[in-house]
This record gives C-alpha cells, sequence and structure tokens, in this order.
C-alpha cells in the first residue's frame, strides 16, 4: 500500500501532461486568486465544465490546483492592496498592508508566500496518512452512521464565518430542500417538478455551483463599481532572513496544526481557518502590540493556516463525501461526475487515482511557491483588470459553462435564477455556502434516514443505540448548542 | 410594538415573513404529493415526509431568527445601484435573445450592455470584449471540448 502510495504520487512529475497541466492551472489559480470576488470556490466552479471532458484524475488535479493556488494568492493583492482577492486572505490584510505601507511590501509577501507553501505541503502530508486511516474507520459505517455523520456535517454549517449560525442553517436547509426536488428514489414519486421532466433526476449541481457562486458574485460586483483602488508599489519579493524565521516557525508549526485541523472539520474551511490562525499568532505572541501594525507573525499565522485548511478540507471530502468547504464542494461534484465515488470504495479499489491527486496537490503546492517568489509583482497588475471589463466575462463563461454541463438550456436558466437568489440571500447576510454544502448532502441525509427506518422496522430511536451514530449526534448537538451552553454558563458565573 | 416605525418593522420582519411563506407553501405543495403503498415504503418514510420536516424545522429557525432580529435590529439594507438591477434586467434580456434568436447573440448583447453600463466608456472595448469572449468561448467549446450548442440563427447558419 505504502509503495504504492508513493509511486503514484511520484508518476505525476513524470507525467509531463499532467505537470504541464499543473503549471498552467497554477498560473490560471494565483490569477482568480488575485482578482477581487473571484475567490478559490468562483473560479472552481467556472472551470468545473471544462474538465468534463478530462481523464478523472487530470479534472480533479485542476480542481485541486485551483484550490491551493488561489487560497494562496488572494495574500497578493491583500498585502499591496488591502483587498483581500479571497475571503480566506481578510486575515493577512490586518498586517500586510500596514507591512507593505511601511515599504516592506517584498518582505510580506516573502513571508506569505512560504507560510501559505509551507502550510500547504504540511497539510497534503497529512492528507495522505489520515485519509486512508479514516477510511478504514469509515468501512464500519452503515447508514445510521452516516445520517449522524451527514447531521454533524449540516450541524457545522452553523459556525462557517460568513452569516450567523441560525442564517447559515436556514441555508443548509433549504440546500437539503433543493435536494428533494425530481423523482424520489425508493418510490419514485415526483417532488416540486411542477411538470418539468428535465428534473426527473433531481437539480444537478454545476448550474446551481456556478449561479450560487459566480452569478451572484457578478451582481454583488456591481455595487463595486468605479471603485478606487490604492496600491503600494514593490520592487521584488523577499525571502524572510533567519531573524524573521526564527520569529515566526513556531507560529507557521501552530497555524499548519489549526489549518489542517479546522478544514478536516466537516463544513468549515480556509476563511475560519486563517481567523483562528491569526488570532491565536496574536494570543502566543510576544509583541501583541505590533499586530495591526505589520506584525509578520500575523501574517504567516493566517497564510499558514488558510493554505493547511486546503488539505485538511479534501480528508472528509474524498474519505467521507462531506465536504470540508464550498470550493472542496465543488470538488466533491467533480469527483462524482468523473465516477469517482468518494468513500471506502475509492481508497480501496482506485488508491493510485486517489494518491496522484494527492501527489498533484503537492506539486502545485511547490509550483505557487515559485510563482509567488518570482512573478507576485506580474500577478499583482492583474487585479487592476477593470471591472466593467471583468465581470461580463465571468457572465459569458458562467452561462456557457452552465449549458456544456448538459447540453440543456434549463441549466442556464437555473444558473441565473440561483444566482439571483444567491445574491439577495447574500444581500440578507446569508452565505450562499451553506446552501451548496446542503445540496450535496441532502441526498445522503435523507438516504440514510430512510435506510436506517427500515433496518430498525421505523424504530428511529435505534440509531441512537449505534455508538458511533450517538457520537456524531453528541458532536452535531453540541456544535449547535456548545457555544450558547458556554455563554450561558458564563453569564452565570459573571 | 407601536414604537416602531415601518421602515424598522421591515428590517425586522420583511425576511422572516417571505422565508415563512416559502415554507408554508412549500408544505402546502408537499401534502399534495402522491403516496406509496405500504408495502413500497414499509416501515420508513413517504415521499412528503422528509420536505414537511425540513420546513418545520426551517420555520423554528425562522422563529429564533425573528427574536434575534427584534433583541438586535438588523442593519438596514441599502438600496442597489442602477448597475445591479440593470445587470438583473440584462439577465431577462438574455433569456428572451436566446430563446428567440440565438444564444450567442444574447451573450454578445448582453457582454457589450453590461460593460457600457458598468462604466466603460470606450464603445470599442466593450464592442471588442463583447466579440472576442464569445468567440473564443465557442471556439474552445465546439473544436476542443465538441459541445453543440442549441440551434438560433447563428448556430443554424454554422451547423447548417
Amino acid at each position: 500500500m505504502f509503495e504504492q502510495a508513493i509511486s503514484a504520487m511520484a508518476s505525476v512529475v513524470v507525467d509531463p501532461y499532467l505537470l504541464g497541466l499543473i503549471f498552467a492551472t497554477t498560473i490560471l489559480g494565483v490569477i482568480i486568486g488575485v482578482l477581487p470576488g473571484l475567490g478559490a470556490t468562483t473560479g472552481a466552479a467556472l472551470l468545473l465544465p471544462f474538465t468534463l471532458t478530462m481523464d478523472p484524475v487530470h479534472a480533479i488535479a485542476v480542481l485541486a490546483t485551483i484550490y491551493v493556488s488561489a487560497t494562496f494568492a488572494g495574500s497578493i493583492t491583500a498585502i499591496l492592496i488591502n483587498t483581500p482577492g479571497t475571503s480566506a486572505a481578510a486575515a493577512t490584510t490586518f498586517d500586510g498592508y500596514p507591512l507593505a505601507q511601511k515599504g516592506e511590501a517584498g518582505r510580506a509577501l516573502g513571508i506569505a508566500v512560504i507560510s501559505s507553501t509551507v502550510g500547504g505541503i504540511f497539510s497534503v502530508i497529512i492528507l495522505c496518512f489520515a485519509a486512508p486511516l479514516l477510511a478504514r474507520v469509515a468501512y464500519e459505517f452503515r447508514s445510521p452512521e452516516y445520517f449522524a455523520l451527514t447531521v454533524f456535517g449540516l450541524s457545522m454549517l452553523a459556525s462557517i464565518s460568513a452569516g450567523g449560525a441560525v442564517k447559515n442553517l436556514i441555508g443548509g436547509i433549504f440546500g437539503v430542500w433543493l435536494s428533494t426536488i425530481g423523482a424520489e428514489r425508493v418510490t419514485g414519486i415526483e417532488r416540486f417538478m411542477f411538470g418539468n421532466y428535465e428534473l426527473y433526476e433531481g437539480l444537478h449541481f454545476v448550474p446551481i455551483f456556478i449561479g450560487l457562486f459566480a452569478i451572484s458574485e457578478l451582481l454583488v460586483q456591481s455595487k463595486t463599481v468605479n471603485k478606487i483602488i490604492n496600491t503600494v508599489t514593490m520592487k521584488a519579493v523577499k525571502l524572510p532572513t533567519i531573524d524573521d524565521y526564527k520569529k515566526i516557525w513556531k507560529t507557521i508549526l501552530r497555524s499548519c496544526g489549526i489549518g489542517t485541523f479546522i478544514g478536516v472539520l466537516p463544513a468549515e474551511g480556509a476563511t475560519v481557518a486563517s481567523m483562528i490562525g491569526y488570532s491565536e499568532a496574536r494570543r502566543w505572541s510576544k509583541n501583541k502590540k505590533e499586530f495591526g501594525k505589520g506584525a509578520i507573525e500575523g501574517i504567516a499565522g493566517a497564510e499558514a493556516a488558510n493554505n493547511a485548511a486546503t488539505g485538511g478540507a479534501m480528508v472528509p471530502t474524498m474519505v467521507l463525501g462531506i465536504p470540508g468547504s464550498g470550493t472542496t464542494a465543488i470538488i466533491l461534484v467533480g469527483l462524482m461526475v468523473h465516477g469517482l465515488r468518494p468513500g471506502v470504495y475509492l481508497f480501496t479499489e482506485q488508491v493510485e487515482k486517489v494518491y496522484q491527486i494527492f501527489g498533484s496537490m503537492f506539486v502545485a503546492n511547490v509550483m505557487f511557491m515559485l510563482m509567488g517568489l518570482y512573478a507576485a509583482k506580474l500577478f499583482a497588475r492583474v487585479s487592476l483588470v477593470p471591472t466593467q471589463i471583468l465581470w461580463p466575462i465571468v457572465f459569458a463563461l458562467s452561462v456557457i459553462g452552465a449549458y456544456a454541463f448538459q447540453g440543456q438550456l434549463l441549466d442556464v436558466w437555473l444558473a441565473l435564477i440561483f444566482g439571483v437568489i444567491g445574491y439577495f440571500a447574500r444581500r440578507h447576510g446569508f452565505s450562499v455556502a451553506p446552501i451548496a454544502v446542503g445540496l450535496i448532502l441532502g441526498e445522503m441525509v435523507e438516504t440514510n434516514l430512510q435506510h436506517s427506518l427500515k433496518m430498525f422496522d421505523g424504530a428511529w430511536w435505534m440509531i441512537l443505540a449505534q455508538p458511533l451514530a450517538l457520537m456524531f449526534l453528541v458532536f452535531a448537538f453540541l456544535g449547535l448548542c456548545g457555544p450558547m451552553i458556554y455563554s450561558w454558563i458564563t453569564k452565570q458565573k459573571d | 410594538m407601536g414604537g416602531l416605525s415601518l421602515n424598522i418593522m421591515k428590517n425586522i420582519y420583511l425576511v422572516p415573513l417571505i422565508l415563512t411563506i416559502f415554507s408554508l407553501s412549500v408544505i402546502a405543495i408537499a401534502l399534495q404529493l402522491d403516496t406509496s403503498p405500504e408495502m413500497i415504503v414499509g416501515e420508513s418514510m413517504q415521499a412528503r415526509s422528509f420536505p414537511i420536516f425540513l420546513m418545520i424545522l426551517k420555520l423554528i429557525l425562522i422563529g429564533v431568527m425573528t427574536y434575534q432580529f427584534y433583541k438586535n435590529n438588523p442593519k438596514p439594507v441599502t438600496l442597489e445601484k442602477y448597475h445591479t438591477w440593470g445587470s438583473m434586467f440584462l439577465f431577462l434580456l438574455f433569456y428572451l435573445l436566446t430563446v428567440y434568436t440565438d444564444m450567442f447573440i444574447g451573450i454578445f448583447v448582453v457582454i457589450f450592455l453590461m460593460s457600457i453600463l458598468w462604466g466603460e466608456r470606450r464603445i470599442w472595448v466593450a464592442f471588442l470584449t463583447a466579440t472576442v469572449t464569445p468567440g473564443l468561448v465557442f471556439l474552445l467549446f465546439d473544436y476542443v471540448l465538441k459541445i453543440r450548442f442549441p440551434r438560433g440563427i447563428l448556430m443554424n447558419l454554422y451547423y447548417g
């Protein structure tokens, strides 16, 4: 098994086509990452239709590369123009931009590049070891355990950073409801189709995701037309000095652990990881007063954590079929579209493909490091592409991408409708990621609940008698009520 | 309640009201769904049960959200600039053009008008973007990905 894994990972380096693909996608990912509004999730949603004709490993390698490179690239604009290219880089602006304003933009970017690379590579290593172990545990899962696990995954939506807990749960439930549209899988009864037989097999993820992420972002960006951007000039990216390394190595290691752990949690992602990585860096720092004024530990803490979350988020995605973030929800769809069924099967029958994907992520981390060090200045200029040119192009890519998936115009209309729904949801403080995660988990929840009820002759409480299922449900309860109980206890103490 | 102005009431109750109407409509529709014979469903659920359960859960959460809004008055939502409404109108125009003329004519018109609407003053830049983008995308999808586009004025000329 170990030898097979190593040789599969090494095969990435000797496959010139795959290497070229990763290289090209890394450039694209960095461009997507530096363009404010076009994050890893939107980028992956737009690229998904392009991967349809590719070999499964190549397709997932493309999506995973977009994920890691765009997550890193958000830091370039966060440091140079105080606008995070992706939400995961929001915490990088706190110290990155102030340091850049002091004339040390090159140093700030150098620290961001190194921290991101270490975080990314650390998480891929953990992914290589943790995923097969978790798959072995998941081998024991039956319907009650899967049902409880998906409930746990949905409960974690409460803590996604954007929106409030209640709003995120409402969004998640809306997503689960969307998964019920179409013919019911056991009885074949048509639900919410209103006579439209193109919906018989349910809503397809690709057009919905393009709408929720790309079209809704287009409408959000329409509010920022004519925004003036102040840029900071930079000569070249500087590698951190020995003194810098002495200052940040503990922070990087801590953030690697935090980021990977947060990433593994279902429905959590790089944004939450970077915020926690940053606040922990501040908490453990001896120079707390420097934070917010250009502390290099702040940049390292946020950047190592957000890239570490990328590998972590792939663990539940590939092992359990539960996405760890908005982008991994799209990668999960990519896996399904290409016939790679996430779960135990993937790790027993298609090990080689799995490790080729992991190997591609490893290579992508090295490639974005080189690009970050030698071409960040060039990429930063891309962020100055006028919105009135960029977003109409995104519109064209979105509608054609939605159409290309199945060759149905209905998918284009669905993308536009969900774009408008997503926009109004975001306008009122709802995040769209819970809707996407809910849509993916919906089928799993319902099917496993049905199977569990059949298994126990309708005695639903028997689900609670299964130790693993009970554990996940307790975690779900704690995830939902823990913060409320904690604040109540703190209030009582005060 | 008498002290609450119309705007504050709108801030607190508009979103919960829309969500409640939606949830109740889903329940009403779900109740109309067919039921399956006992021998198929067995001790499991009817097709209507799960959506109804979801909507009841959602109504409970809407209640909690309304309470939260009442306690901490939500920030008023700023009105959209005409760019946003205009973009939505362009989506509608895209639909009409695609259905009655051709998808690529729709894309061309929307890109061109969106660029102008969003502030592009150089007509030739907007025109170039509107021509080159669909052209390149068409070449990529038609030649590389072998996608057949829906028939319309232009596609009929191309496919024959």
